[in-house]
């Protein structure tokens, strides 16, 4: 099988990066450290303390270091793409690539990749201590298996936000501030949105304020909802959820919806935003590859015949 | 091999990069694209390469139509743009593989085909230094390399020498000298007019968006030194020497400075001949005999109308 060579080339470099190093042992210090903290107080402090042992701590432990994973990825994946091509661009390097056979798909699938596989790298080196959990039991390896599945989605995901302004923008500053304001926006403001919206059908349905989590009775946001479907972090806390029964507040406005009609895609949500996150990522990467095509304004060859 | 109808490209509103461009360029040609900054080179270079679209106009490159066979035509292109980077933390046999696999050359055939592409650049033994620290002057053998690693049957060098040192430049004329050899199709751009005329077949000087000449380096060289002045020098001059040269009918504005005569001579070489013939029969006695030389550049600044700017004499 032919391996795309931009993913190669990438590879081998930051293989040879000392960055890349340093991220990976401050990524697992990091991990360890709090691991090791917390079998600490599950245990010997439980012990010392004359308490019983609260082997529910340890799927809070699970939570944590997952939530550790999966912010990182929000954090890291736009830094490694958002300079993907206008890096290119600023180093000189990529009109030279633009007279090659690579089409301009491979190219931003090659960097989207590379980028992915950083940070799959880590979530693979944290397994061991994510691990940890399994010495007491509550996670399974299917939830592992889950947590690892919604690592790479939400990566090609973020990460193809992170290309497609890094196609778009011609600097690197503007592409990574771009990216960084647009996956706030998807994480923040579209949640907030729609808390405002919900707060405000619950307080019209004659319900008195209690707060900004408060589950309004015969409140619903109908099928507004499904706008979180494109939410990473709602997708995280869904998942958490159905592994270890942490109940996230935020969670509130799907369980109103819910109550208010079950359907499909509320009772399997954790899989369809995946999806639907999946199916926005090859537009981004189809949107990318068009824009990075310096002749994708020609006319049609039907176009011209006429 | 390479055939532009009417190419046109602007800029915005104001700024006409290449207006109404023709050219036609046969198999095997060396052609060497001169003007000042901003005449359009780089543009129909990078329209050419495929990095550009055009306004207006057809190109075609062995005979495909460049805008409809992309991904065919840039097997057929290698290109080395004016100004280039590289990448940090690849040794330079890295490099070149990396840009063999983009051409789908991989394996034992990318190994030779980039050890042979190095040693034509003469970098071999430096494969395994790191492709960041080289100096100008190899990072431009390199690129040059690289850009034949696929064995293009056209290649598109813009601006191959710029920035190198004199020493640097002199080995890019050497590898340009051997390019020749191999039998491509070349299109250089080059602000190094006399080098450029002495490994070139054929220039084209394009100023403001056009070409303004185009033809065999010495067919032009022999047109632009037609208008030269026939400068001989008399140790004694006979008497009827005045009278010999005003008697010939391709003598024109006769000046003399001392004993030194020039005139207008609008005939070949051999009624240069003939001319000197009929004076040495008049009885002078002449010391030096030719006609004043014109050079590429001479012809550069007649056709730009002396915009050369600052920049470009830097570079010569």
């Amino acid at each position: 099988m032919k391996i795309n060579p931009i993913y190669k080339k990438e590879l081998k470099i930051s293989a040879r990066s000392k960055k890349t190093a340093l991220i990976l042992l401050g990524y697992n210090t990091l991990l360890a450290i709090f691991g090791l903290f917390a079998f600490y107080i599950t245990f010997d402090s439980a012990i010392q303390n004359g308490r019983d042992v609260d082997y529910s701590d340890m799927l809070r432990i699970y939570s944590i270091i997952a939530g550790i994973g999966f912010g990182l990825v929000l954090l890291i994946v736009p830094a490694l793409t958002a300079g993907s091509i206008s890096g290119e661009r600023e180093k000189q390097t990529l009109e030279i690539l633009l007279t090659t056979k690579e089409s301009t798909l491979g190219i931003v699938l090659g960097k989207l990749a590379s980028s992915i596989s950083v940070i799959l790298l880590l979530a693979f080196s944290g397994m061991p201590i994510l691990s940890l959990v399994f010495a007491i039991g509550g996670v399974t390896f299917l939830n592992l298996c889950q947590f690892i599945l919604l690592i790479f989605v939400t990566a090609i995901f973020v990460g193809s936000i992170g290309v497609f302004f890094s196609v778009l923008l011609k600097k690197t500053t503007a592409s990574t501030v771009t990216t960084y304001s647009a996956i706030l926006i998807l994480i923040v403001v579209t949640f907030a949105i729609l808390l405002a919206i919900y707060t405000i059908i619950g307080l019209k349905q004659g319900n008195k304020y209690e707060g900004i989590f408060t589950e309004y009775e015969n409140a619903s946001l109908g099928n507004t909802i499904f706008l979180l479907l494109i939410n990473p972090a709602i997708t995280f806390f869904t998942m958490l959820r159905e592994q270890v029964g942490d109940q996230a507040p935020v969670l509130y406005l799907i369980d109103s919806s819910t109550n208010a009609g079950s359907n499909f895609i509320l009772n399997n949500w954790f899989y369809v935003s995946l999806i639907t996150q999946a199916i926005i990522s090859v537009f981004l990467m189809a949107g990318a590859a068009k824009l990075l095509d310096p002749l994708s304004k020609r006319p049609s060859k039907s176009h011209k015949t006429k | 091999m390479l055939q532009v109808e009417n190419l046109s490209k602007r800029y915005g509103k104001s700024v006409q990069a290449v207006d109404g461009l023709n050219l036609r360029i046969a198999k095997g040609e060396l052609f060497g694209f001169v003007g000042p900054n901003g005449a359009g080179k780089t543009t129909t270079m990078k329209i050419v390469a495929g990095l550009i679209s055009a306004d207006h106009g057809k190109v075609y490159v062995d005979g495909l139509d460049a805008l409809y066979n992309q991904k065919k035509i840039r097997e057929k292109i290698g290109y080395m743009p004016d100004f280039f980077g590289v990448y940090d933390n690849l040794k330079v046999l890295e490099y070149m593989e990396f840009y063999a696999s983009l051409y789908g050359i991989e394996g034992k055939e990318a190994k030779r085909r980039c050890l042979e592409m190095l040693d034509f650049v003469k970098l071999s033994g430096a494969e395994d230094q790191y492709v960041d620290t080289l100096s100008r002057g190899i990072k431009q053998r390199l690129c040059l390399a690289r850009s034949m690693v696929h064995n293009p049957q056209l290649l598109i060098l813009d601006e191959p020498a710029s920035g190198l040192d004199p020493r640097a430049r002199m080995e890019m004329k050497e590898l340009l000298h051997n390019l020749r050899a191999t039998g491509k199709t070349i299109i250089i751009s080059s602000h190094i007019l006399p080098e450029l005329a002495e490994i070139c077949s054929s220039i084209g000087i394009m100023d403001k968006g056009k070409l303004r000449i185009k033809g065999i380096v010495e067919d032009i060289m022999t047109e632009l030194n037609a208008s030269k002045p026939l400068v001989m020098k008399f140790l004694e001059r006979g008497e009827r020497t005045m009278q010999c040269l005003k008697e010939n009918r391709f003598v024109r504005n006769i000046v003399i400075q001392d004993n030194c005569i020039s005139v207008i001579f609008e005939g070949d070489e051999r009624e240069e001949a003939g001319l000197l013939t009929s004076l040495i029969k008049s009885g002078a006695v002449i010391s030096s005999y030719k006609r004043e030389s014109g050079n590429l550049e001479e012809l550069f600044m007649q056709i730009t109308g002396g915009e050369k700017d600052h920049e470009d004499k830097s570079d010569l």
